[in-house]
């Protein structure tokens, strides 16, 4: 069965003598892995489109529980290219497309996270030096996959308290946690901006200026959630240095 | 027999694009041979695992301490190129008139993959600029993501010595018709035109 969709590339993996197995993230089928006949020989109709990031429109053929159908075809959106001429900026989208490969499962179709990776790629397009795209991505993320930490009220009762505990995804009131260790203690700031990140679109992050100290809280916070979830380090997070 | 043959099988099945069947063809084709040929293959295989390695200079595949390459006093040894992959240096060495040493990265970075510049030979290529008065580097890494990221942060890294970094260009294949080509790569053949 041969099926249409638009997908943005998330990552190649040679495959034999020219061959490429390539990760689509698809607004109809989520994670489709597909297999593409010769795309790294200089004649190859394929040409730029299959480079990460790209946003194209593309054609596969296979069964429909075919583990890796055949692409036989894509065409380019947009290219993403500016993003990926640029070495930090380039850092900060394979974050993205990490924690979409990490977290998004193969073949299930989520709208909402298709359109925030494209439009959180338009906006580091425009202006990739914000610094909180990233963390909104990853926020959003997390909330669209039922990852999200719990930040406001405890986790068991409600109550109120600005003890985070990795164990439990959440804060936990002093009389719930049972004297089990805090592994962050929150300031009602990093709180208030996590929730306020929730809320707002792509669009307007960059008019927001939080202080540095409280990105950097949020980010430490998110990094250290997510090593607890996927029990790995991200792969990227080797090269922030 | 049948062990032997299956044998032989899944050895070649471990080969890149050898699945069962051309690793059954192939067992077959290598039972039909004569026994000279057969066992000059297998001798051949087992010399290359004995005997290739490193260059310890550029990092290239060679029988000796130092490879061909870089013991030819008749190269211009001022420029490096840089490739990622030793296979590659063979297809730059038919290119007339680019008579240099290589360097060798043996990868290209890939944050996705987790591939560091630690994990590449990016230090020993510092190394060489900074020891040998190279005026020269010429990157020619492969024209995709993975490439084009390494050669920035090469550019990068060799940022503060007294030597040109150069990128080879992009554009379209000799042969080939602009109509068939994306506009990533048409935008980046334009880029690079220049005065006749």
């Amino acid at each position: 069965m041969l099926r249409r969709t638009e997908g943005i590339v998330l990552k190649t993996f040679p495959f034999g003598e020219a061959d490429l197995i390539v990760t689509f993230l698809t607004g109809s089928y989520g994670i489709v892995k597909t297999f593409a006949k010769s795309p790294r020989k200089t004649r190859s109709r394929f040409g730029s489109s299959l480079e990460p990031l790209t946003h194209s429109k593309i054609s596969f053929w296979g069964r429909e529980d075919a583990a890796l159908p055949r692409l036989t075809q894509a065409d380019i959106i947009h290219p993403f290219d500016t993003i990926r001429s640029g070495l930090q900026c380039f850092l900060k989208a394979s974050e993205v497309l990490e924690l979409t490969l990490i977290f998004m499962p193969e073949r299930d179709a989520c709208a909402g996270v298709y359109g925030l990776l494209v439009s959180t790629l338009h906006a580091m397009e425009a202006d990739c030096g914000a610094g909180l795209r990233v963390l909104h991505y990853k926020l959003k993320l997390l909330d669209s996959v039922g990852y999200l930490p719990r930040l406001k009220g405890c986790g068991r009762c409600g109550g109120d308290s600005e003890s985070f505990h990795l164990s439990q995804g959440s804060v936990v009131c002093d009389a719930c946690s049972k004297g089990s260790a805090v592994t962050f203690r929150l300031s009602p700031g990093v709180i208030s901006l996590a929730s306020n990140l929730l809320v707002w679109d792509t669009a307007k992050i960059q008019r927001i200026k939080p202080a540095d100290g409280l990105v950097m809280e949020l980010s430490r916070l998110l990094d250290e959630h997510v090593k607890y979830v996927t029990e790995r380090e991200l792969k990227t997070r080797a090269f922030r240095g | 027999m049948q062990g032997i043959i299956e044998n032989l099988v899944a050895e070649l099945t471990r080969l890149p694009g050898i699945g069962r069947k051309t690793a059954q063809r192939l067992a077959f084709f290598i039972l039909s041979m004569p026994d000279a040929e057969a066992l000059s293959l297998a001798r051949a295989i087992g010399a290359v695992k004995e005997k290739a390695r490193f260059c310890g200079r550029c990092f290239n595949i060679t029988e000796q301490e130092v490879c061909e390459i870089c013991s030819d006093d008749t190269r211009d040894r001022d420029r490096i190129c840089v490739v990622e992959e030793p296979s590659t240096i063979q297809v730059m060495e038919r290119v007339k008139g680019l008579h240099c040493l290589y360097h060798v990265l043996l990868g290209a970075l890939s944050p996705i993959d987790g591939i560091t510049p630690e994990r590449l030979k990016i230090g020993e290529l510092v190394n060489r600029v900074r020891n040998n008065g190279v005026t020269e580097v010429i990157i020619a890494t492969n024209p995709n993501t993975k490439g084009e990221i390494t050669a920035q942060y090469i550019k990068e890294v060799l940022s503060p010595f007294p030597v040109k970094v150069t990128r080879i260009a992009y554009g379209l294949p000799m042969g080939s018709d602009i109509e068939f080509a994306d506009e990533v790569t048409l935008g980046k053949a334009l880029e690079g035109r220049r005065e006749l």
